[in-house]
């Protein structure tokens, strides 16, 4: 077993902002698991993970001078209601997290963030380990949230990814 | 990860050589000010370079500078390097294919050839010989030639060095690279930044500017080098871990994940 997972994220951010979906191409997600990973080169990517595992997220785009920076990944939980799933274009900007990362949280996170008085993303590293009582075989989906530069309509997301336990 | 910078240097050329100096005549602009660049489209821009290190000390981010020299009132950087040779050629063979239907049977009149030969337009050399980076004809800014002295398009300006205390002080690693960009002729101005000490360090431009001068009957392009002045703030803050705000932890999952 892997200690380590990598999950990286490529981005085109202008596509994406302009379709204003990280949909249509401009998103694929790319794991190094090596225990049956599916979809890979996809936003559907579902990584095959073993508890203890420790997987990092990476965000690297096309257009070297375009800031993408990942915004928030939290685990969609089946006691609510995540957004209809035919609804690809999400809203703008993006509702509270069903489960927040405590870094994307403002207050907790805009002194992670902090840097000079502007919001710096780039802090952030984006890695957790797996933890030992994940239920085997069922996909657990989380939102991925990139930031494209700022403003009202820099945060786009996607709810397709997930990770599974063999 | 942190997005490479770009700076975009704009100079006002003509005035530029008018009065022997880059005050007042550049503009500068990059895209840092969503992180704290200030003076951004101003002679006063201040580039903010965001440093960030691991909790061990070590840095954690690359940052990178690329400068683009670009000049006011001149044919676009972003048309193909021959563009302007091309342009030329072009208005050449027009020229000639008019010349061979002058000849018709009612003679040649005085104001064709008058209005041919302004076609011809006027040719400009190169102080010192060799293969410069003008072109033979003057060519106004809609890529046409001119023999009017006043509408004649600029050379693009040369950055020739990059220097001051951000690079003595070893802040910044600036160098010239080759490039299969063409749009600006084939080099660039990169730099690396050491972003362990912060703080404000300035930085000196050196730009070549080209003049059009009269000289025995003439016309010669003529370089005249100039100095502009620039600064980089760095700051520098510690990574966290996305999920916990401080060190690595277990991932939040659910106890139950949503379906679908």
């Amino acid at each position: 077993m892997k200690h380590r997972i990598s999950i990286v994220v490529m981005v085109d951010a202008v596509g994406a902002l302009s379709d204003r979906t990280l949909h249509n191409g401009n998103l694929s997600l790319v794991d190094d698991s090596s225990a049956g990973s599916e979809h890979q080169g996809t936003p559907d990517l579902i990584t095959a993970v073993a508890p203890g595992q420790v997987i990092q997220w990476t965000p690297i785009h096309v257009d070297v001078q375009t800031p993408v920076e990942i915004h928030a990944i939290e685990f969609l939980s089946g006691a609510t209601v995540p957004p209809p799933a035919d609804q690809t274009v999400p809203p703008h900007p993006v509702e509270p997290p069903a489960f927040p990362a405590p870094g994307a949280v403002p207050g907790t996170g805009a002194d992670a963030m902090g840097s000079d008085g502007h919001e710096n993303h780039d802090l952030l590293v984006w890695e957790g380990i797996v933890p030992y009582d994940m239920t085997p075989g069922v996909p657990y989906r989380y939102r991925l949230s990139l930031k494209l530069h700022e403003g009202p309509n820099s945060v786009l997301y996607i709810d397709s990814p997930a990770l599974l336990r063999v | 990860m942190a997005q490479q910078h770009g700076i975009i240097v704009l100079f006002d050329v003509e005035n530029a050589l008018r009065t022997r100096s880059l005050d007042g005549n550049t503009y500068w602009f990059d895209n840092m000010k969503f992180l704290g660049s200030v003076g951004v489209g101003t002679e006063q821009l201040v580039t903010i370079v965001p440093g960030t290190h691991f909790l061990d000390g070590s840095q954690a981010t690359e940052q990178v500078l690329n400068w683009l020299p670009a000049a006011l009132g001149a044919i676009p950087p972003t048309v193909p390097r021959n563009y302007l040779a091309e342009q030329e050629r072009a208005d050449d063979r027009r020229t000639l294919r008019e010349l061979a239907a002058l000849d018709g049977e009612g003679g040649v009149s005085d104001a064709d050839i008058k209005r041919l030969q302004r076609r011809v337009g006027k040719r400009a050399h190169k102080s010192g010989g060799g293969r410069g980076l003008t072109h033979s004809k003057l060519l106004d800014v809609t890529g046409r030639t001119t023999s009017d002295s006043g509408a004649y398009n600029y050379p693009a300006p040369v950055i020739t060095d990059i220097t001051g205390p951000a690079v003595t002080e070893k802040i910044m690693y600036p160098a010239q690279y080759g490039s299969p960009d063409m749009i600006y002729d084939g080099w660039y101005w990169a730099a690396t930044v050491d972003t362990s000490r912060p703080g404000v360090y300035p930085y000196t431009m050196h730009v070549q500017l080209h003049e059009l001068v009269e000289r025995n009957d003439e016309l010669v392009w003529e370089s005249v080098d100039l100095t502009c002045e620039s600064s980089l703030k760095i700051t520098n803050d510690p990574k966290r871990n996305g999920f916990t705000g401080a060190g690595l932890g277990v991932l939040p999952l659910p106890p139950v994940p949503a379906v679908g």
